[in-house]
């Protein structure tokens, strides 16, 4: 077979003493950049992009693959052991996470995060290494109604997290989506909310939003409620899980993997709104779905598997096409273009031995994560001995320098104050604060998809429903909002009988 | 206050009205000591990001100090430009200003105007061109512009949002008879999938953006709003040339400084630019994406950014 071929000599580049060690390299980065709270892996392959001149382009793309690859997963470390998320796409990883760090069982979290993000990453790999041509013709089928029915099924799936409050939680999401519509329309150009301030019309980038509601918020919590973060002794007996702990949520991760592929090939999703799906869906098909948010292993085994099935899959339109789908895969398109390679269907005929060198150093990079991911765990672990005020005025720092990073811009620091403001305000009345991040996130591509949708079929309002993926997608989404209000709405029907009947006697 | 203690404060401010003088002179010709900031107006990956990435790093050899890229998006490149015009007009920071910027000015956005930049030079200049996929039923402009002709509003063109140069283009096609809908994508990724994807009939777009799509065949040059032919497309009609009079909304790319930056300043970053873009790394990037032109610089420049501003302004009021 002359794919086998072609990836054993991809693997035998790949495994060159340089490429192996760019690979490497860009894993650490990646990783460390990625729990640090504050720097996203966008922000870490925005930075190392100059450094990717001096490369050869496919040093280059090994180096931003690798960053990419361990960056997606680092955010769960500092989301796992401080509930403060380091990427979007590891927010949630804290709702059962955290929880069971709270617990004492943080190493058994941790090794259940980097095994599943391993194999939810590995398959993706595997999947544009083989069937990267077919998967490329299904991102085709999907047009701007699809991307808005997964957007759909992205906040729907937040009622999911809402577990007992769904009033509050929807007051969270829509101000979400209202935070979400200030600055320039994505249409018309137009300036909302902004009140005449230049600087408002930019708008308000959720990474912002969540770096202040989550790092800054729950640093200011940590140091007024004086918070002790230390390891407990007794978490040291508590061993990382085994074999058999993995095997138990193998559904969850295969169910969070087929996802994640699916969601990360579509342009523009990625990895947040996969994450998230991922949770929601495993929450209604998991038996233990109801003691989500407890600390259950699958509630965070299953988006952790597909925030790193997003990666492999992503980077399918990419190299097929030449289409980015994603903030990362753009950088990684302006790395390749800035050497003169045009990636796209030619790339393959032309250079296939670059291609899938990228690939073999995709499927190393996902291996070699795990041990990148528990050394770097141990590092953090490490670092939590420091007392919680230093820890905390660090923390500080690296969010308002993250704020900064997200495009150079100093209103964006002042922004993310006012969030972390908020953020612990909000937490200490028990208002949730992340259907608020999510909804600035999904809100504005919701409205995007909407609006490109109504064009592009000349006003037809019925386009949502008469396209088949797009209607099954949607159906998803609504049989979804029933089985989860479904329990809470059988509780209130057999209550009242039972209240009434006191006022008969 | 005495003849002597006048006389006083007169020399001292004239001897410190000199020494800032020959200090600002000394600036100029030790100009540049310390790294320049190239302000990148869009995000990573986009076509401005490539063209200030490209450019500052070619620059860094003739000015001899390395030239760091930021990223400042947001606001169609309005943002990135507020930081151009607050930050000192010392020449150390530059930044890319670009037409599409300029054309949101018409619609109200930002509160910048021409007067506040010193453009360096006109780098990259292309036209824009009506594409369609390679599967598309309509082969040949005639052909697109018939049907359309015959079914208004049926056929869908993808392009980069409503009161843009894109939308001019439509809007002086539908007053000639070609009416088709504007379908805005403001992610460039999705502009180009879906009509590869045939979910949109036509794109609008210049072609050193979708150079890979065009070398793979996937989409095809129907037409291309200008006077002249593209040297690198012979084949494809102007607009001019199918009757319909649609020029002069080339895409242009700019490097501009704050205005009032000192002038001895401006004429070294400015022969700076002219020997990047005679480089042959430049002459290969801009043939990569079909935007090579002799550079444009001083007054020229400057009128080149208002009438393009007027033309949009009074194009969007009619």
């Amino acid at each position: 077979m002359q794919t086998i071929d072609l990836l054993m000599a991809g693997f035998a580049s790949a495994f060159q003493i340089t490429a192996f060690l760019t690979v490497v390299a860009g894993l650490l980065v990646g990783v460390i950049a990625g729990a640090l709270p504050g720097i996203s892996f966008v922000n870490a392959m925005a930075m190392a992009l100059p450094f990717t001149y001096a490369m050869n382009v496919t040093h280059a793309m090994l180096f931003l693959g690798g960053i990419y690859v361990g960056g997606v997963f680092g955010g769960s470390i500092s989301a796992i052991m401080i509930n403060v998320p380091g990427t979007p796409a590891s927010l949630p990883a804290t709702w059962d996470g955290y929880a069971m760090t709270k617990k004492g069982q943080v190493k058994r979290a941790l090794t259940i995060a980097v095994t599943a993000s391993a194999v939810g990453g590995l398959v993706s790999a595997l999947l544009l290494t083989f069937l990267s041509a077919p998967f490329a013709t299904f991102a085709m089928k999907f047009s701007q109604p699809e991307f808005f029915a997964a957007t759909v099924l992205g906040l729907v799936s937040v009622i999911a997290i809402a577990k007992d409050k769904p009033v509050i939680t929807m007051i969270s999401l829509l101000s979400g989506m209202a935070i979400g519509t200030v600055g320039v329309d994505p249409l018309y150009g137009q300036a909302r909310f902004s009140f005449g301030i230049p600087e408002v019309e930019s708008g308000i980038r959720f990474v912002v939003v969540m770096i202040g509601l989550f790092a800054i918020g729950e640093v200011v919590d940590l140091v007024a409620t004086d918070r002790d973060l230390r390891p407990r002794k007794a978490d040291g007996k508590v061993a990382g899980a085994s074999f058999r702990d993995i095997w138990n949520v193998k559904g969850a991760i295969a169910r969070g993997t087929a996802l994640g592929c699916m969601i990360g090939v579509i342009p523009g999703a990625g990895a947040t709104p996969g994450a998230v799906i991922a949770y929601g869906v495993e929450k209604q098909v998991n038996p233990r779905g109801k003691e989500f948010g407890t600390g259950i292993e699958a509630g965070l085994a299953a988006p952790e598997a597909a925030k790193n099935a997003t990666t492999g899959a992503a980077m399918v339109p990419l190299l097929t096409l030449g289409i980015p789908g994603s903030a990362a895969t753009a950088i990684m398109l302006a790395a390749m273009m800035l050497q003169g390679v045009n990636p796209g269907p030619l790339l393959f005929i032309m250079d296939p031995s670059m291609v899938y060198t990228i690939f073999a150093a995709m499927i190393i990079a996902n291996v070699l994560m795990i041990g990148a991911g528990v050394g770097v765990a141990q590092m953090f672990s490490t670092l939590m001995r420091t007392p919680p005020a230093i820890l905390a005025g660090f923390i500080v720092i690296l969010s308002l320098i993250g704020a900064y990073g997200v495009r150079n811009n100093i209103f964006d620091v002042y922004v993310c104050l006012v969030f972390g403001v908020i953020g612990w305000a909000m937490k200490r009345v028990g208002f949730p604060s992340a259907p608020l991040v999510l909804g600035v996130i999904l809100g504005p591509l919701a409205e995007r998809y909407f609006l490109t949708s109504i064009a592009n079929s000349r006003q037809d309002y019925t386009v949502f429903f008469t396209r088949p993926i797009s209607a099954t997608i949607l159906s998803l989404a609504l049989i979804f909002v029933l089985w989860s209000l479904w329990p809470s709405v059988r509780t209130r029907i057999g209550r009242q009988p039972a209240q009434a009947k006191p006022k008969e006697r | 206050m005495t003849l002597n203690a006048l006389l006083k404060a007169a020399l001292t401010g004239a001897g410190s009205a000199a020494l800032i003088a020959s200090a600002g002179m000394a600036a100029a010709q030790e100009y540049p000591e310390r790294p320049i900031e190239m302000v990148v107006t869009f995000g990573p990956g986009g076509g401005a990001d490539l063209m200030g990435r490209q450019m500052g790093r070619l620059m860094e050899k003739p000015l001899g100090v390395s030239i760091p890229v930021s990223n400042v998006a947001g606001a169609s490149g309005n943002a990135g430009l507020t930081r151009l015009r607050t930050d000192p007009a010392d020449g150390y920071t530059m930044g890319t200003l670009i037409s599409l910027t300029v054309a949101s000015w018409a619609s109200g956005l930002g509160d910048s105007k021409p007067e506040d930049f010193q453009v360096l030079a006109v780098v990259q200049n292309s036209p824009s061109f009506l594409f369609v996929p390679a599967s598309s039923p309509y082969q040949t402009a005639e052909d697109l512009f018939a049907y359309a002709k015959e079914n208004p509003g049926e056929l869908t063109v993808a392009t980069s949002g409503y009161g843009t140069q894109d939308d001019v283009t439509l809007k002086l096609l539908a007053r000639d008879g070609v009416q088709m809908e504007n379908v805005p994508f403001q992610a460039p990724g999705e502009r180009y999938a879906s009509p590869i994807g045939g979910h949109t009939a036509v794109l609008y777009e210049e072609p050193g953006d979708v150079a890979q799509f065009l070398k793979a065949g996937q989409l095809k040059p129907l037409v291309v709003f200008s006077k002249e032919r593209h040297p690198s497309f012979p084949d494809v009609p102007t607009s001019v040339e199918l009757g319909y009079d649609i020029s002069g909304l080339d895409n242009f790319r700019t490097v501009a400084v704050r205005a009032g930056t000192d002038p001895a300043i401006v004429e070294k970053l400015q022969s700076a630019v002219e020997e990047s873009v005679a480089s042959a790394e430049w002459q290969t990037f801009c043939a990569e994406t079909y935007s090579c032109i002799q550079p444009v610089t001083g007054e020229e420049a400057q009128a080149m950014i208002r009438d393009f501003l007027q033309l949009i302004t009074d194009q969007l009021a009619s």
